[in-house]
């Protein structure tokens, strides 16, 4: 392995400027000579879709309007969350095409 | 204390090769560094999860345009250098980082994409001064060059040193050991060999000593 050694630095001899407060006004500065050349926000902009549920972290399927009415309507019918109506409906799927399941 | 932005909206410059070069040799020469990483692509994150960080390297990540000033600020304090890794390509985060810079520094291969892409960060230095009202430092560096330069690379040297553009010498060669860095983390010393280690470790030294004078110089003598 090398035995070289690095420099030293001397902290004391490290020059710097005094920079702009981060004042609303220095920041829209710093923007618009930025988008002038392109360099615009590319921030991402939020996660897009149906949020996750907030209690499960599920994030539910989306479905045609009409399923998602029918499915709300027959699980306020019936008195149960839609998730039970989905593993109802995963149950018969399983049974149908021979696939096993956990439930 | 000072503060060196790495851009270049280019991708694959060399942009988190510089910067981690740069932490870990200042790093060793003493200076107390912090390494920002505002790259999705997490280049210094991953870096810096391979191995326990040197000494003297703080490492920061998962700053976005909207934190980035004031991240800059609250680590722009007495005995520290920071080093803010920037993403490739033309954001507000990138005018953002420049505008608190002590010293930019856009690393470009000797290719004429490099130059032409890389040429957008050094007229955004240019856009901040006027904007800001305060001279910004900035400098390129050659990355991923060989023993023996390309008519291009040396065309395009020629034309940036005839712009008055400060080209850092010497450039940052290829090594393999600095593509190692990312697969075994810390720095140059830690590694196991790979290719010209001696040649690796003296271009990192030198390399990171001439970005130490710029900071060290008076701005006036800069350009």
């Amino acid at each position: 392995m090398s035995e070289q050694q690095p420099f030293s630095v001397d902290i004391g001899k490290l020059r710097t400027a005094a920079k702009p407060e981060a004042t609303s006004q220095v920041i829209q500065t710093s923007d618009v000579a930025g988008e002038r050349l392109g360099f615009v926000n590319r921030a991402p902009k939020g996660r897009g879709g149906r949020q996750p549920s907030p209690r499960t972290g599920q994030v539910h399927a989306k479905t045609l309007p009409h399923v998602a009415e029918e499915i709300s309507a027959e699980a306020k019918r019936r008195g149960v969350v839609q998730g039970v109506l989905i593993e109802e409906a995963w149950a018969l799927y399983c049974h149908q095409n021979g696939l096993e399941t956990g439930g | 204390m000072p503060v060196i932005v790495i851009a270049s909206p280019k991708g694959g410059a060399g942009k988190s090769t510089t910067a981690i070069l740069l932490a870990t040799e200042l790093a060793l020469a003493g200076a107390r560094t912090v390494l920002f990483d505002c790259d999705p692509n997490r280049s210094v994150s991953i870096w810096a999860s391979r191995k326990k960080l040197p000494k003297n390297i703080e490492f920061i990540n998962d700053v976005g345009e909207s934190e980035i000033i004031r991240a800059i600020k609250h680590h722009d304090t007495d005995g520290k250098i920071v080093i803010v890794d920037l993403e490739g390509v033309a954001s507000r985060l990138v005018s953002r980082a420049i505008s608190q810079a002590d010293l930019v520094i856009t690393p470009m291969r000797g290719t004429t994409l490099d130059a032409t892409i890389g040429a957008r960060a050094l007229a955004l230095v240019a856009e901040e001064e006027e904007a800001l009202g305060r001279e910004i430092r900035h400098a390129v560096v050659f990355t991923m060059t060989r023993a023996i330069r390309s008519n291009q690379h040396k065309g395009i040297e020629v034309s940036l040193k005839g712009q008055g553009v400060d080209v850092i010498d010497p450039p940052l060669m290829e090594r393999a050991a600095y593509s190692a860095l990312f697969e075994f983390g810390g720095n140059l010393r830690d590694l196991p060999p790979q290719g010209n280690m001696e040649g690796a470790i003296s271009n990192a030294i030198e390399f990171a000593r001439a970005v130490y004078q710029r900071l060290a110089e008076p701005v006036e003598a800069a350009a």
